[in-house]
């Protein structure tokens, strides 16, 4: 098994978790208000590499996404450029409402350190047993590829599975005989 | 009617004894800090305040964000002035007051009343300002009290490196007449970012800024647009109300002298003008614009039957006597019988009371007044509109 096809095996059960994200809760601290957390989220300006993330005061994003169900996460890929893309991204999941302040406080879920590869669309994958039961999941961007002011991601996307939670609106009440 | 959670940082150091404000600046800061508290949880019940003090010993929290009113105020009693100003310490300490704010769907905001010199430097207050907005806390400044060199350009440089798509704002209050509260209530400070502000700091806007109030009614229309609007259109109600009254007394004038030399076509028309003499008295809203109609349409008949169209005086006719119908049911006044005669055979014409009920301005048609009116004086009416047909003929001559 090269390291190319065990990847993709990985990812034959994996799918995007776009659908489940609960967008009225998604928070980005420190992003620059004309190149918001969308470009880089959304369907559609994820693709346009015109449309970035920028980060604002710092180098540090601060990305707050919770989802509609709970999921497994399994990989994320995360791209930029080669200067000011990503460099160094926690995750934590099921942490709410983290600031910059305590990010230092408890240790993260995961640290990723990206290359150039994976700023050019190459997944990684995340420690799987830690994000069994994600409900939501915060991602911080330590500091960027070259050490500059200003931090700018193309697009950031989320690969995992779902846990069977039941449906609320399909529950019915069932006829009795 | 953001959900806020707000850290006020007063100043109380020496430089706050200074009478250049009335009473001093300490009293002038206290009156807006009231003000403010009052506004900000009226503008949403869930917001929060908190206290601090930047001089003194040291920076001191004297009230953590709550949504008790009453508490937020007791703290400002009994504060003593001294020592130094301690901005940085100031804000930092209120942010972290925020940070731990209970409800974290509030959005930060700190509102710094920068009354004494300020002896950080420029560079250390704009790192502090890059702070806040990483943590995208907002931040109101009032400039007042000390106006030494350099101090509002630091100010606009800590405001610069904190403004985030312009939630935050500076305001410079020079000592003077108008009292520091007044000024501050015109401005976003008070407002939050150009949403119209509440009711509060309308009605104290209205209260205190009466006499340097440049708009009509004592009112800014960028604090409270609906209160400007609606204090507006009431007046140009009572404008036309006084004008249809003062038209209708005119005309009335008139009438009387025509009324009594005319010959009477029915019994209505004397009726009517008893009715009218009578009920002129109690004036409704409504029964002024009924009048104004009646007045109107008195003219006609008063001249020459015969000069007008028989519609036309069927139909003036028929208007007066609704008229009077309309307002003696609502004033529930005594009544002639031929009144009443006339009434009912000229209320039973439905598609033509409808007509006049639409052309009339004060009166609702789907007032259930007028619908009972309406239902109950068809049957009645019909041996009297063989009658009013009967003199139509005549009309025609």
């Amino acid at each position: 098994m090269s390291a190319a096809e065990s990847a993709t095996a990985i990812h034959r059960n994996q799918v995007d978790l776009l659908d489940f994200i609960d967008w009225s809760g998604v928070e980005c601290l420190n992003q620059s208000s004309s190149h918001p957390l969308p470009n880089a989220l959304k369907q559609g300006y994820r693709e346009d590499e015109g449309l970035n993330l920028e980060s604002d005061a710092d180098e540090q994003l601060l990305i707050y996404i919770p989802f509609t169900q709970v999921i497994k996460l399994h990989s994320i890929v995360v791209m930029g450029s080669e200067e000011d893309g990503p460099k160094t991204v926690k995750l934590f999941a099921n942490r709410e409402h983290m600031g910059f302040s305590n990010v230092s406080d408890f240790p993260p879920s995961d640290t990723v350190v990206l290359s150039q590869d994976n700023l050019k669309g190459k997944p990684v994958v995340v420690k799987y047993v830690k994000f069994q039961n994600v409900r939501s999941l915060t991602i911080f961007i330590e500091d960027n590829q070259s050490g500059l002011e200003i931090t700018k991601v193309q697009k950031i996307a989320l690969y995992g599975s779902t846990v069977e939670t039941t449906d609320m609106k399909g529950l019915k009440k069932i006829e009795d005989h | 009617m953001v959900l806020e959670a707000t850290m006020i940082c007063i100043d109380n150091s020496e430089w706050m004894r200074n009478g250049d404000y009335s009473p001093s600046r300490f009293q002038a800061q206290a009156d807006a800090v009231s003000l403010i508290c009052g506004a900000k949880t009226q503008s949403n019940p869930e917001n929060t305040v908190g206290i601090l003090t930047m001089a003194g010993k040291g920076v001191r929290v004297l009230a953590t964000p709550t949504s008790d009113l009453g508490k937020v105020l007791s703290c400002m009693h009994g504060l003593e002035m001294g020592g130094e100003m301690n901005l940085a310490a100031g804000i930092q300490i209120a942010q972290l007051a925020l940070k731990h704010r209970q409800n974290k769907n509030q959005q930060q905001r700190i509102i710094v009343f920068a009354g004494s010199p300020i002896k950080h430097e420029k560079k250390a207050l704009e790192m502090i300002g890059k702070k806040l907005k990483k943590n995208s806390v907002a931040l109101d400044i009032v400039n007042f009290g000390e106006d030494e060199d350099g101090k509002p350009e630091k100010l606009e440089a800590l405001l610069a490196s904190v403004n985030n798509n312009d939630t935050s704002h500076i305001v410079h209050v020079p000592a003077g007449q108008n009292a520091l509260s007044d000024v501050l209530i015109s401005t976003p400070v008070f407002t939050g970012d150009g949403e119209g502000g509440s009711g509060f700091a309308a009605a104290a806007a209205a209260a205190a800024a009466g006499g340097v109030s440049d708009f009509d009614f004592g009112v800014d229309p960028n604090i409270d647009p609906e209160l400007a609007l609606a204090l507006r259109v009431s007046m140009e109600e009572e404008r036309a109300r006084q004008e249809a009254a003062a038209k209708r007394a005119a005309e009335e004038a008139t009438r009387q002298e025509k009324g009594e030399e005319a010959q009477p076509q029915s019994d209505s028309q004397n009726a009517t003008m008893n009715a009218t003499e009578k009920a002129s008295d109690p004036m409704d809203e409504d029964d002024a614009l009924l009048k104004q109609a009646l007045a109107l349409s008195m003219n006609i008949p008063g001249s020459d039957s015969s000069a007008g169209d028989a519609q036309m005086s069927e139909a003036t006719n028929d208007d007066q006597e609704f008229a009077l119908a309309l307002q003696m049911s609502m004033q529930d006044g005594s009544k002639d019988s031929s009144d009443q005669s006339d009434v009912s055979k000229v209320l039973g014409d439905q598609s033509f009371m409808s007509s006049i009920l639409s052309s009339l301005p004060g009166v609702d048609p789907n007032d259930p007044k007028v619908k009972d009116l309406l239902a109950s004086l068809p049957s009645q009416s019909e041996p009297q509109e063989k009658k009013e047909e009967d003199e139509q003929p005549k009309d025609d001559k």
